[in-house]
């Protein structure tokens, strides 16, 4: 057997396989790192709420000065909401129902000293909100309705009217803390109910004042006047968010997107960048595939007088295959491995900043393993043409 | 045989021949001499019958096997087993030792011990070149390694392509008397071919090709 790949040994070029492994490794090394630091990274424009999916938009008609006072003019009729709804990267759409009555909200004592406002409420579909799906429901024995707002609310008493008005600052653990004293007025004023409020979360994506769907039902039919209005806000669940064909749509239809953008298209320029790097790294791998499939080619087209030989002494086939799928298999391994070992301390260098910008850093094992599944489709393919030409050389 | 003709004879006109366009049936235990002028097909024929070529009309059988259903692995079956072969350019690796050659080829079935082979190396007489590179010795010398390997395997039938045509008359009689013993011993049949210089085997069947 020694004697056997020896033989078929001779000839190889230890250069042609330092090319196949530094080409190879570098392939792997981008591909790999690519994915790692795509994965760890991009947590970082994830939002962090947990009951509004990342993936939704809210769609509203842009007020101009000559629709300012045609209330029907924001409206979404039925034949544009299905034109949304064809779009290719709308998932679903889900219409804003606004209360059909008045609301007043108070914190403090009945009565004494306190503070109360005019408010407004709108409700989605339940299947946008996820998360909060024990909270996030009506009960009408304890009268007490949940609420998210937007946080872009808070951040304007905080830092706007708490501080002109000699008021505390509050932080959202106070505010879902503070009894909310709501009274629900019909249009006409003669029916009024009385309810308890709770905020159960803030949102950065909502730009409302949001109850349960189930609630808004209800209060709509007892204290409405049955006039039903299509919806001017839309909430659309979207496939990828920052996708320029979004942009180009609303921009074409005259609608905006309310709440914050950037971080859809930081995540999706994350994304472009990294199949733009991934690809390099593809490419560079499939350069090295050949070099090491050209080289062993070559091998054996230099060796194809002992093949040959040794197949018409009888030796079976795959102890002549065996000494080059081993080279295949050795050298594809060994740039694997540098590469894997190096993307792994490659990782290492920006963890820990990443994790101070407030990544919740993934694992390296998805960029190991598509290295691994890529090295093994090379070698099967690589030593299934070494068969192949020790087949032709039979004869 | 039945009907086999190289392709390249196809569109010419050959003379009579015991071979070719022939029903011929080669028997365990008989020693064939396969005659012919230079061309007329001998290494074509061993090529054939050894799965090496196909390029042949008509067709090819192991007793009542047809040739052309087997795969390559029970091709490799049958060279380590039921066929020895010598061709005519030996097939020598020239960068091994007469020793390494002979190995090579003995360690695929394990037929004989290193005695035996030693043995042989001694009876024609390159007992001393037994560790030279094989590229280095003459094409007589380099024949007697090539019997000596071809004898290192079990087989039926032994196929030996012009044995001696670098040999004299004495390592000639030493060759085919090896040939002969162990044939016996394994009750095969011997082929062999030659243009003029036969390996000396008494009671051969002559074949004009």
């Amino acid at each position: 057997m020694k004697l056997i790949s020896s033989l078929l040994r001779k000839n190889t070029s230890p250069a042609r396989i330092a090319g196949f492994i530094l080409s190879n490794f570098i392939g792997l090394l981008i591909i790999i790192g690519g994915l790692q630091f795509y994965s760890d990274a991009r947590s970082l424009w994830k939002s962090e709420e947990s009951f509004v999916n990342n993936d939704i938009l809210v769609v509203n008609k842009r007020v101009s000065g000559a629709n300012a006072w045609d209330k029907g003019a924001s409206v979404f009729t039925p034949g544009e909401i299905e034109d949304l709804q064809k779009q290719p990267w709308v998932r679903e759409v889900g219409d804003f129902t606004s209360a059909d009555y008045r609301i007043w909200a108070s914190v403090g004592e009945a009565g004494g000293r306190g503070m109360s406002t005019m408010l407004f409420f709108e409700s989605v579909p339940n299947r946008f909100v996820d998360g909060v799906a024990s909270g996030w429901r009506f009960d009408e024995r304890t009268g007490e309705v949940p609420i998210i707002i937007s946080k872009d609310y808070l951040a304007l008493y905080n830092f706007g009217f708490a501080g002109s008005a000699g008021l505390p600052q509050m932080s959202e653990n106070i505010l879902s803390g503070i009894p909310l004293r709501l009274t629900l007025t019909s249009d006409d004023g003669r029916r009024m109910r009385d309810f308890r409020g709770r905020v159960v979360g803030l949102s950065d994506r909502l730009n409302t004042i949001l109850v349960p769907e189930s609630f808004m039902e209800w209060s709509n039919r007892e204290l409405g006047s049955g006039e039903s209005h299509g919806p001017s806000r839309l909430i659309v669940d979207v496939s990828s968010p920052g996708d320029v064909a979004i942009k180009d749509y609303l921009e074409a239809n005259g609608l905006e997107v309310a709440g914050d953008k950037s971080s859809s298209q930081a995540a999706y320029l994350l994304k472009i960048v990294a199949g733009i790097v991934i690809a390099i790294g593809g490419v560079i791998t499939i350069l090295s595939f050949f070099i090491l499939l050209l080289s062993m080619s070559l091998l054996m087209e230099k060796n194809r007088d002992k093949l040959h030989s040794l197949l018409m002494l009888g030796v079976p086939v795959r102890d002549v295959e065996r000494p080059y799928a081993v080279m295949v298999v050795v050298s594809t391994l060994v740039a694997y491995l540098l590469s894997a070992v190096c993307g792994v301390v490659m990782r290492g260098w920006y963890v820990e900043p990443l994790e101070r910008l407030g990544a919740d850093v993934g694992s390296p094992w998805f960029g190991l393993i598509v290295g691994l599944f890529l090295s093994l489709v090379m070698t099967v393919v690589n030593v299934s043409a070494v068969h192949k030409r020790i087949v032709k050389a039979w004869r | 045989m039945a009907g086999m003709l190289p392709r390249v004879f196809v569109s010419e006109s050959i003379p009579a021949s015991d071979v070719w366009r022939n029903e011929l049936v080669f028997r365990k235990g008989c020693r064939y001499r396969v005659e012919a002028a230079s061309g007329g097909g001998k290494s074509s024929m061993c090529a054939y019958i050894y799965g090496g070529r196909i390029d042949y009309e008509g067709s090819l059988y192991f007793n009542d096997l047809n040739t052309s259903g087997l795969t390559i692995k029970e091709w490799q079956e049958i060279r380590r087993r039921h066929l020895a072969y010598l061709p005519q350019e030996l097939s020598l690796f020239p960068e091994l030792t007469a020793l390494e050659n002979i190995t090579l080829k003995n360690s695929l079935t394990g037929h004989v011990g290193l005695e035996r082979i030693e043995e042989w190396l001694h009876e024609l007489g390159i007992d001393s070149r037994r560790d030279y590179p094989v590229g280095c010795m003459s094409i007589g010398q380099q024949q007697r390694v090539g019997i000596i390997r071809a004898l290192c395997q079990p087989f039926d039938f032994i196929l030996l392509d012009e044995p001696v045509s670098h040999l004299d008359e004495v390592n000639n009689r030493k060759a085919a008397a090896m040939i002969v013993a162990e044939a016996e011993r394994q009750g095969a049949g011997i082929i062999s071919t030659s243009v003029g210089n036969h390996l000396l085997i008494d009671e051969s069947i002559t074949l004009k090709l």
